[in-house]
């Protein structure tokens, strides 16, 4: 996309010159409400090699991109604007193909694009006897004025002129490429005869439709997924190219994060957008379910219902069929006497063969799980932390009501709620990564820096959840959480600035094809 | 829009009945004029030749504005229509579609189609195979479906008038082939879908692909 014609403009915030200078990717620093926490921490933002620089746009300046595109078509090919919203729609509003193949052949960019050239005036030669017009779709008869059709001479009435794009454009929404009603004729409507023969919701509609067509096909664009958010965000460093050593997390106004190399609803950082798509599937397979039936449960041997053990001994009996047996040689419990705790069969060879191949399905299934159950986790807890911030908000307005603490000096709790939360989301995805890596040092020295942000997450979770309502430790624990919440927050920078510039250091090396 | 939908099935009804030169035929099945049989004779020089051909025709409520839906009731051996469901793959029924477009001219195009099969865009992917491979033995085939099933009157030069096309022949296969493989003690409708499924037929019919055809028949 070359609407802007400037690249200047493209970032978000402006540029800070600290001699960072990358080809590829320039960068702007993610905002950063830490530093006022802690003088430890209290450097210049930084521009990363790995951050992409980003704007957002309302829909309004999209609106705008696409006039200020047709409108420099307009005057160069000397084409009504309907007509040279048509070619850059066909184009892909890539102008610049367009003007190559318009010059080469005028005729055929306009036959192409669905604007066959102006034919002559047009003559009523289907007239019936009546002077009236015969529609050849509803088979009624009208009067002219009730009549419409395109330059391609193809008259329809205007009710069925409406009841076809209406379908069109809600039943099947299609926007740019509505044609002529006539078998085999590519003529594509106009806009302004679309807004002229439908009513104005179905207009609006439409509107948004060739709105969204816009932004689904420039690689620079990108709707923001959160609900009810009608911000488009506009960036030019993260092509589907770069993807296997960026993860470009942007934050729309709304004030969600989002990737916009996939558009995933929140920041899936350090993964890949390849390897999240992955590890989604995997998670999301049914598959997995199978195994770990096959792994954790076993069947009775009598009725063959489908057991897990929840702990216990040995002794199982079938809740379905009262059947009693062994939980570790599967075979009658009758034959086991009184050695209650331990099963003196287990090594009979009928047993082993079974238990080899659940072994073999158990080591795969377990390696998943170990990695599934830490993601899911961090995912759960966050969403807890989120909810005890809630709680303990209300205690901090009493706190600032009772105590002589400001309000200043009470934001630390939200602060470091904060900071949990945002580790334990890059912790998640930390063991999705983990689960697609190779075995080797580097990935040790992951894992080490892994470790660590999760030992300082959970000091700090173990300390938010200290009583904070005794007025008299409130400064020690103040003092506490305050720190703690910096350590975390700078074991997340080295673990995210570690793998990220991995990416384009090359050092990570995957079990699957990024 | 009801009534224009009705309006216009009932004047296109009305046309089809008033033109005899076309040979298509519209037909009520009850007193709804929204499920219809359409009918047409198979077109001169193809194998469809002298078989009459029925069609199930269902009026969307969105009609004419969205697609006609059809489908062969008579059984058709065709690349663009399943042998089994009789559905047919034709653009004009999906997204080249115009309101344009008549029952009457979308009958005339199905018979076209039968005039000229597109394999590269098959309905049925066995039967496009075997248009492939052998046209000569697809011809065959396709007209012992059109004797067997759509009542054209059996050829005068090869066939005897009023023999019965046999199982081989309306897989499109050889007796030879068949009665090879079933004089090893294989079932005949074993050998047959299995020959079928493998396109053993033309050319294909080699050492390899004999080799592959017992390996399939022992499984």
């Amino acid at each position: 996309m070359s609407s802007d014609g400037d690249n200047d403009d493209f970032l978000y915030e402006d540029e800070y010159d600290d001699g960072f200078d990358q080809d590829d990717i320039d960068s702007t620093s993610e905002p950063d409400v830490y530093d006022a926490m802690s003088p430890a921490i209290e450097e210049a933002p930084q521009k990363k090699p790995y951050d992409v620089s980003w704007k957002v746009k309302t829909l309004q300046e999209i609106i705008d991109m696409q006039n200020k595109e047709i409108m420099k078509v307009q005057s160069l090919l000397e084409v009504p604007a309907s007509s040279a919203a048509i070619l850059l729609r066909h184009y892909v509003w890539n102008s610049e193909k367009l003007q190559e193949q318009f010059w080469n052949d005028p005729a055929q960019a306009l036959e192409e694009a669905g604007l066959s050239p102006p034919s002559s005036p047009t003559t009523h030669t289907s007239t019936q006897p009546t002077g009236l017009f015969e529609c050849p779709i509803c088979c009624m008869e009208y009067d002219y004025s009730s009549t419409y059709s395109m330059g391609c001479e193809h008259r329809f009435c205007k009710d069925c002129w409406m009841e076809y794009l209406t379908g069109k454009i809600k039943g099947e929404g299609e926007s740019a490429k509505i044609q002529c009603m006539e078998s085999g004729c590519k003529r594509i409507v106009r806009e302004e005869v679309i807004d002229d023969l439908v009513t104005h919701d179905i207009s609006k509609r439409y509107h948004n439709l060739l709105n969204a067509a816009f932004v689904a096909d420039s690689p620079t664009l990108r709707w923001c997924p959160h609900p009810n958010c009608e911000y488009i965000i506009e960036c030019s460093q993260a092509p589907t190219r770069m993807l296997n050593q960026l993860v470009p997390t942007v934050e729309c106004k709304c004030g969600h994060d989002l990737c916009f190399g996939c558009g995933y609803s929140a920041s899936h950082r350090p993964v890949l957008c390849r390897i999240v798509k992955l590890w989604e599937k995997k998670c999301a397979d049914d598959s997995e379910t199978a195994n770990w039936l096959q792994a954790n449960t076993k069947e009775c041997s009598k009725c063959q219902s489908t057991i897990e053990k929840n702990g216990g001994c040995n002794h199982m009996t079938c809740k379905k069929c009262k059947w009693e047996f062994c939980w570790v040689c599967m075979g009658p419990w009758s034959e086991h006497g009184t050695s209650w705790y331990q099963c003196n069969r287990y090594d009979e060879k009928s047993g082993i063969d079974a238990r080899d191949t659940q072994a073999k399905s158990r080591a795969s299934l377990e390696r998943y799980l170990h990695y599934f159950n830490r993601w899911a986790n961090h995912e759960h807890s966050a969403k807890l932390d989120a909810e005890f911030y809630q709680k303990t908000e209300k205690k901090m307005e009493q706190m600032q009501n009772s105590g002589n603490l400001s309000w200043i000096e009470v934001q630390f709790a939200k602060q470091a709620v904060d900071a949990v939360i945002k580790a334990r989301i890059t912790l998640k995805w930390s063991y999705c990564m983990a689960f697609y890596l190779k075995r080797n040092n580097m990935t040790e020295l992951f894992e080490d820096n892994q470790r660590d942000l999760e030992r300082a997450v959970e000091n700090l979770g173990y300390l938010l959840e200290q009583n904070i309502s005794d007025t008299d430790s409130i400064a020690k624990l103040r003092q506490d959480i305050t720190n703690q919440a910096a350590y975390v927050q700078k074991r997340h920078d080295i673990l995210m600035d570690d793998t990220l510039r991995g990416y384009l250091e090359r050092r990570w090396e995957f079990t699957v094809d990024t | 829009m009801s009534d224009a939908r009705l309006r216009r099935v009932q004047k296109e009804i009305k046309d089809c009945a008033k033109d005899k030169t076309s040979n298509i035929s519209i037909d009520m099945i009850d007193e709804s004029p929204f499920h219809l049989i359409g009918a047409f004779p198979g077109p001169p020089d193809t194998p469809y030749e002298g078989g009459y051909y029925e069609i199930d025709i269902v009026i969307p409520d969105a009609y004419p504005f969205q697609p006609v839906k059809m489908k062969f009731i008579t059984k058709v051996y065709h690349p663009n229509v399943s042998s089994a469901s009789g559905a047919i793959c034709l653009d004009i029924l999906k997204d080249a579609w115009s309101p344009v477009l008549t029952l009457k001219s979308t009958l005339i195009s199905l018979q076209s189609l039968l005039c000229e099969p597109v394999p590269n865009d098959p309905q049925d992917a066995e039967v496009a195979k075997h248009y492939l491979a052998d046209r000569n033995s697809f011809n065959a085939t396709a007209k012992h479906w059109a004797q067997a099933y759509a009542q054209a009157p059996a050829h005068k030069k090869k066939n005897e008038p009023g023999k019965v096309a046999t199982d081989a022949e309306l897989a499109g296969l050889s007796e030879e082939n068949v009665v090879g493989f079933t004089d090893m003690g294989f079932s005949r409708d074993q050998v047959i879908s299995i020959l079928k499924k493998l396109n053993y037929r033309g050319n294909n019919v080699n050492p390899q692909s004999y080799n592959a055809v017992l390996e399939e028949l022992l499984k």
